[in-house]
């Protein structure tokens, strides 16, 4: 339809030259930022996976760090369980594997029921899915986060720790940002996106809805699964709340609606705003941090509810109403509040 | 004797529990919003509490007249302004996160005016007991259950035999109508947001004396919340009632047979399993369908 | 004769708790027809439209498309068979741009092979879209929306496209746009099934009207015929003078 533009081109370039600096800056940061870019690259890669969900299918879950728990713990349990407290190395690859699978397993199972519920019953249920299941594996003896878990070095390589989890996320937020622009631009991305925008609708055009949904959620609960486990390595010693914590859940969907919700780039620029403002800019100011989050998140919605791509957007071409404009907020509303489906 | 200990005990947490989520109720009913600031009301009203009960040592029951006019205050100003902007710019879901980060900001200034300790009101007849054979029932929690079922029932009345009352539900049932017929829709509003937050602080007040409390329980009465109108319906607070019972019940009974770690992933199972079967609560929704 | 039917049903009933919606609906649909469905508000066109797709399940009675029984279908899978449907309130994907809506048309829908971009460039060029393709839906007028709909329903490549008013809300100059756009949707071969209110721009279109009233039938035929029926004078007694 519209001539070949220059955007995906353009996209590539500033792609490429993006992991060109980053691969080559470990070597001449000092640890600290080392560690900051690696907290961006799981943040954004969290961000992404949540997207596929929230964002193109309009589900929004406030609870996907029961995903992170499940990815980090299964991994744990896989490395003292099966490989003898094995996985470095090739183990690394088993057991953060393992961990996604089981995540994936455990979003099926969910998913049927879960996926029923719409808007704000879907967001508070995913919610309680996330406390049930922190609280699950800090009551469960055999699990055993309430003690604490160890995983060993994820290589014998000789590199320093925060390098190597830099290079591991850098990687994996990489693979995350591939997926997620190739689901955009396909039917199922086409597909996800036309039952966020109207879910009835969808299923009269002949989109599979159900089917989609499930896809959707068991992807994304896959890779916040992976990057769960090699999130767990990379504190070598964890438990319960150092996985299983709400603000894990919080950022994923802030880091979309700062960027962008149902975009590629937005999560990815939501995350690094946010990284580096907390890290770097606040990091000094850890008693005010829940306050200033939180008043970040008012301005946001206030200020920008289409996040900082929409944002810009609207200012580079103004699309003015063909004439008299229709309200799809309006209509959204009524949706978002619906009871759920039959 | 142990069950009927436990579901004594049940009962009259779930009464506390049914006060600390009817503003919640009302709140969701008539404007829509899932009000993720709803526990910031419940803790402000124990600190309330706590500040007149040390300060002029003033009963937190006296007191509760006091914190609902302070909350009822605050919380029209609040839904006049933030809320009220958060739902005209963007969708219900974005106004859940404004909620959300308003939450953030006040638990973290409650932490810095009154520390993240753990606190408790102690009043005289904090350790007074009553026993009926076997059975042994505290004061305070009678105390604390009557003033529950007193509030309740005086906003029960409220709601169905005053004008204002009618105004509310007329608002919830069909805002377009309501606003054609000459009521201030954006002003009644601000008032049942006011008057959910007065019944909230009322509720922080009676949790004061039977509970411990600190900034960070907010999400806890949050979610209580949450599911006690899960449970019961939508926007009445025999709903409430009902939902806050079966809620303190599920509670009790948890701890004392699977163990009191599971009580929240009981909760939360019961919740689910609720959205699924029969979404809509076991009373309904109190102002039809209206949205 | 039958392989000439694309839509039958018989005795089609629908009851909601206590109230009978439609009741002992009959109806046949000549392929590559455009045909006409007429009534009073409330007279339960939708609510058949609605048991077609497989929005609800009938309470009894068959639906027969292309002469395999279709009623206990899913929606989605009634599309993918080829039945195609333009609501009454349009119902674009709002944050989706013209051309996005109806790429999801051709994307799904009927089953089979297609060229999607063509697909999608054909609709369009057929209801008169092409110049706003790129357009936010949430920016178009009503005109636009209703051609918006019905040009996602096309791209859905239907062998029978239910419109249900798809001139609602439209002025003169515009309902003629309309009525001229579905004439070429039936040329191209699709058939038409529609409901609508304006009783000009049916009987100018149709070649057989259905007419309900209450829940049931009471008239069905030529338009020349249907607006001399004296049962079809009394449903609209009071209401716009015909043709």
């Amino acid at each position: 339809m519209r001539p070949l533009s220059l955007k995906p081109l353009l996209a590539l370039v500033v792609g490429v030259a993006a992991v060109a600096v980053f691969t080559g800056l470990p070597a001449i940061l000092p640890p600290f930022y080392i560690r900051v870019l690696q907290v961006f690259f799981f943040s954004a890669g969290l961000a992404l996976s949540w997207g596929l969900l929230g964002g193109f299918a309009g589900y929004w879950s406030f609870g996907h760090t029961a995903f992170i728990g499940i990815g980090g713990f299964t991994a744990a349990l896989v490395s003292s369980h099966l490989l003898g407290g094995g996985g470095t190395g090739w183990g690394m690859v088993v057991t953060v594997g393992a961990g996604g699978l089981v995540a994936a397993l455990f979003a099926l199972v969910l998913a049927y029921p879960l996926l029923r519920l719409r808007g704000i019953y879907f967001a508070i249920a995913m919610l309680g899915v996330g406390e049930v299941f922190s609280e699950l594996s800090s009551s469960i003896d055999w699990i055993g986060g309430g003690l604490g878990l160890t995983l060993p070095a994820g290589t014998d390589l000789d590199i320093a720790p925060e390098v190597f989890y830099y290079y591991v996320f850098l990687v994996l937020m990489v693979a995350i940002l591939l997926i997620s622009a190739a689901t955009k631009l396909s039917r199922f991305g086409y597909g996800l996106m036309s039952i966020r925008e109207d879910e009835d609708t969808a299923r009269m055009l002949g989109v599979p809805t159900e089917r989609y949904k499930i896809q959707a959620f068991v992807l994304s609960a896959f890779l916040v699964g992976t990057l769960g486990a090699v999130y767990a390595y990379s504190l070598g010693y964890f438990s319960t709340p150092s996985l299983f914590r709400v603000d894990f859940s919080l950022n994923m969907i802030v880091h979309n609606m700062i960027g962008g919700i149902g975009t590629i780039a937005g999560p990815v620029i939501g995350a690094a705003i946010m990284v580096f403002l907390t890290n770097v800019v606040l990091g000094s100011f850890l008693s005010v941090h829940l306050l200033l989050t939180g008043a970040l998140v008012v301005l946001i919605v206030l200020l920008a509810p289409t996040g900082l791509l929409g944002l810009a957007a609207r200012l580079w071409q103004r699309d003015p109403p063909e004439e008299e404009p229709t309200s799809p907020t309006r209509e959204r509303e009524r949706r978002l509040t619906n009871e759920p489906a039959e | 004797m142990v069950a009927l200990q436990t579901l004594i005990d049940g009962l009259i947490l779930g009464g506390v529990f049914s006060l600390a989520a009817v503003g919640f109720s009302l709140i969701f009913g008539v404007l829509g919003i899932v009000n993720l600031t709803h526990g910031i009301f419940v803790v402000a009203g124990a600190y309330i509490a706590l500040l007149l009960w040390s300060g002029l040592g003033l009963d937190p029951l006296v007191g509760i007249p006091v914190i609902m006019v302070v909350l009822f205050a605050t919380g029209y100003v609040y839904q006049r302004t933030i809320i009220q902007w958060a739902t005209e710019r963007a969708t219900v879901v974005a106004s859940l996160l404004v909620t959300f980060g308003v939450a953030l900001v006040m638990r973290n200034i409650l932490q810095l005016i009154f520390s993240s300790d753990i606190r408790s009101i102690s009043p005289s007849y904090s350790f007074v007991s009553f026993s009926l054979g076997d059975l042994r029932i505290d004061a305070v929690r009678v105390a604390g259950l009557t003033t529950s079922l007193v509030l309740l029932t005086v906003l029960t009345l409220f709601l169905s035999r005053t004008s204002f009352g009618r105004m509310i539900r007329a608002t919830a049932q069909q805002p377009l109508a309501a606003g054609l017929s000459g009521i201030n829709v954006p002003h009644v509003y601000g008032l049942t947001f006011a008057l959910g937050a007065a019944f909230a602080g009322a509720s922080g007040a009676v949790i004061g004396i039977v509970a411990p409390f600190s900034p960070a329980t907010e999400a806890i009465w949050t979610l209580n919340a949450f599911v006690v109108v899960v449970l019961g319906g939508v926007g009445s607070p025999a709903g409430a009632l009902l939902g806050g019972l079966l809620l303190g019940v599920i509670n009790t009974m948890t701890a004392q047979y699977i163990g009191p770690s599971f009580t929240n992933a009981t909760m939360f199972l019961v919740l689910v399993l609720m959205l699924l079967v029969r979404p809509q609560g076991l009373m309904g929704n109190a102002f039809g369908e209206s949205r | 004769m039958d392989s000439d039917t694309i839509l039958r049903g018989r005795g089609v009933s629908k009851q909601f708790r206590g109230l009978r919606a439609l009741s002992d609906i009959e109806f046949d649909i000549p392929r590559g027809s455009i045909c006409g469905l007429i009534g009073p508000n409330g007279a339960g066109k939708s609510t058949l439209f609605n048991l077609i797709t497989g929005y609800y399940p009938l309470t009894s009675g068959t639906i027969e498309f292309n002469g395999a029984r279709i009623d206990g279908l899913a929606t989605t899978r009634i599309s993918r068979i080829g039945i195609g449907r333009a609501f009454q309130i349009a119902k674009p994907f709002p944050d989706m741009t013209v051309y996005e809506n109806v790429r999801v048309g051709a994307l799904f829908g009927r089953e089979g092979q297609r060229d999607v971009k063509e697909v999608v460039e054909q609709a369009m060029n057929l209801m008169g879209l092409s110049h706003l393709a790129q357009r936010k839906a949430s920016s178009l007028t009503v005109g636009s929306l209703r051609k918006l709909e019905v040009a996602r329903a096309v791209a859905t490549r239907p062998e029978l496209l239910l419109a249900d008013e798809p001139c609602a809300g439209l002025n003169g100059t515009e309902t003629a746009e309309m009525i001229e756009c579905l004439r070429r949707v039936r040329d191209q071969g699709t058939t038409v099934w529609l409901v609508e209110h304006d009783m000009r721009a049916v009987m100018s279109i149709s070649e057989r009207v259905f007419v309900i009233d209450a829940g049931t039938k009471i008239a069905e035929g030529a338009p020349d015929v249907i607006v001399n029926d004296p049962r079809v004078i009394a449903a609209y007694l009071g209401a716009e003078p015909v043709a």
